[in-house]
């Protein structure tokens, strides 16, 4: 296998293939992308793979993940069918409290051209007729979607494949050494020397940066989510907390525990899923759920991604968020731009690993 | 086995598709039904497990003890929603999106 390569990013998730198909786009040097296993076995994998814009704060956040979510009928144009819907987002609230901080959330969202409607009860039963009558409201957004992320990352891997991009599985990289301007990258199969390497490490970026002597500060969150046996297609919108699938299957989990790298799925979790589930849509009652599983996501320590050129280090550079699935086409458009021409369409100094000195 | 020989009955994965994967890389049943769905559907690995496993061995010379099998998760069995419920209101883990927007000073922060 040739050693030589322009470019190596470590990490073949959503975040990784995304910028390595991306690049590979417009850019005709070699490409390396190293997976510790393979891609979609950690975090791109274990998803329910919205792509949603309409919780994120502040409004800045919302406005990237916006335009993120915009790429995204492009995208599939180029790469093949990936199964996204623009659903739209529905994001019910039980208790008419709750309806004033739903008028504030749209107003903040309104300022960057957002559009979220708050619903009353009327308008959200007429949108989704399964939904709980006791609903009291929800918070709406048309630009809301989902998509199918082993679709997404399989098609990802095959268009940046077809560009001449090579792919490593089960190869975990061991050491990274910097020498004469280049960095040398040792894994299980062996060593590889480029140019430009980018971090797209995920939940692991921790512990890669450390092999640089750098400090990328991200933590680990579990979500687990039930899936349904295949139902008949009945809902409408993505609603925060569950969608169905193409296939039929509702996917359906809003969770957020901190629980390292442990994957397991916990009978409590569960049935509070099950609980919520049933809250939003009582029809569910009776449908059977054939898997639990859960994920562990990747969450930065003020919980925006960190993005960017690493200060300090020539060539290197860093793409580890939450929301890969979101994010994903706007990270790797950005990411190519500041490989290839130096800088990038929209502003990402926001993002920059500096801000955490 | 021939190319068209179903592997997986539930969601109807054929013998060259669960090739295709380990060509390109994938060495575990999960890889395996990742990419294709197969072990995804009701029965959940339960009849092809030991067929995929075949395929990775032929193709990979990997012997059946170094194959992890797939990772089983509850119920195991389907079950209904309403068996898995408690029908308590109350929520920790589980959150709603309003839960995440903070007002400060009057304002989203």
């Amino acid at each position: 296998m040739e050693t030589n390569y322009e470019t190596i990013v470590i990490g073949g998730g959503v975040v990784g293939s995304g910028i390595a198909y991306h690049l590979s786009e417009r850019y005709k040097e070699g490409v390396l992308v190293l997976d510790k296993k393979y891609p979609m076995s950690g975090t791109s994998g274990s998803t329910q793979a919205w792509v949603w814009v309409h919780n994120k704060t502040p409004s800045w956040y919302a406005e990237f993940s916006m335009y993120s979510a915009e790429l995204y009928p492009y995208l599939s144009k180029k790469i093949g069918d990936v199964e996204y819907k623009r659903t739209g987002g529905l994001s019910p609230f039980f208790n008419e409290s709750d309806r004033e901080k739903a008028q504030k959330l749209a107003e903040s969202y309104r300022k960057i051209g957002i559009k979220i409607k708050v619903l009353s009860r009327e308008e959200v039963l007429e949108k989704e007729p399964y939904m709980n009558p006791e609903v009291a409201g929800a918070t709406y957004s048309s630009i809301d979607g989902n998509v199918n992320p082993f679709r997404l990352i399989d098609m990802y891997m095959r268009a940046a494949k077809r560009n001449g991009v090579r792919y490593s599985a089960y190869n975990k990289v061991t050491e990274i050494k910097k020498q004469d301007g280049t960095y040398l990258v040792v894994s299980d199969k062996g060593a590889f020397k480029c140019k430009n390497l980018i971090l797209a490490g995920g939940t692991w970026s921790r512990e890669i940066g450390d092999m640089l002597g750098v400090k990328i500060p991200v933590n680990q969150l579990r979500g687990q989510i039930l899936v349904s046996e295949p139902l008949k297609p009945f809902l409408n919108f993505t609603i925060s907390g569950l969608r169905q699938a193409n296939n039929g299957e509702v996917l359906m989990g809003y969770s957020m525990e901190e629980a390292g790298f442990n994957r397991a799925t916990t009978l409590d979790v569960i049935q509070e899923t099950a609980n919520m589930a049933v809250r939003y849509v009582p029809g569910l009652r009776k449908a059977k759920i054939v898997r639990a599983f859960s994920g562990i996501r990747a969450m930065p320590e003020d919980g925006f991604p960190i993005l960017g050129k690493v200060p300090g280090h020539e060539s290197l550079y860093v793409a580890a968020t939450h929301s890969g699935v979101t994010l994903s086409p706007l990270i790797g458009t950005l990411i190519t731009e500041l490989i290839t021409e130096g800088e990038t369409s929209i502003p990402i100094e926001r993002y920059s690993l500096s801000r955490f000195g | 086995m021939d190319k068209t020989t179903i592997i997986c009955r539930c969601e109807e994965i054929s013998c060259e598709e669960v090739e295709e994967v380990i060509s390109n890389g994938g060495r575990t049943f999960d890889d395996v039904k990742r990419i294709t769905r197969c072990g995804m559907g009701p029965c959940q690995a339960k009849i092809c497990t030991s067929m995929v496993a075949e395929i990775i061995h032929q193709q990979t010379g990997l012997s059946p003890s170094e194959i992890p099998l797939p990772r089983m998760r509850m119920p195991l069995s389907p079950i209904k929603l309403e068996t898995l419920g408690t029908n308590s209101t109350s929520f920790s883990a589980v959150k709603s999106v309003l839960d995440e927007v903070e007002i400060e000073e009057g304002k989203v922060r």
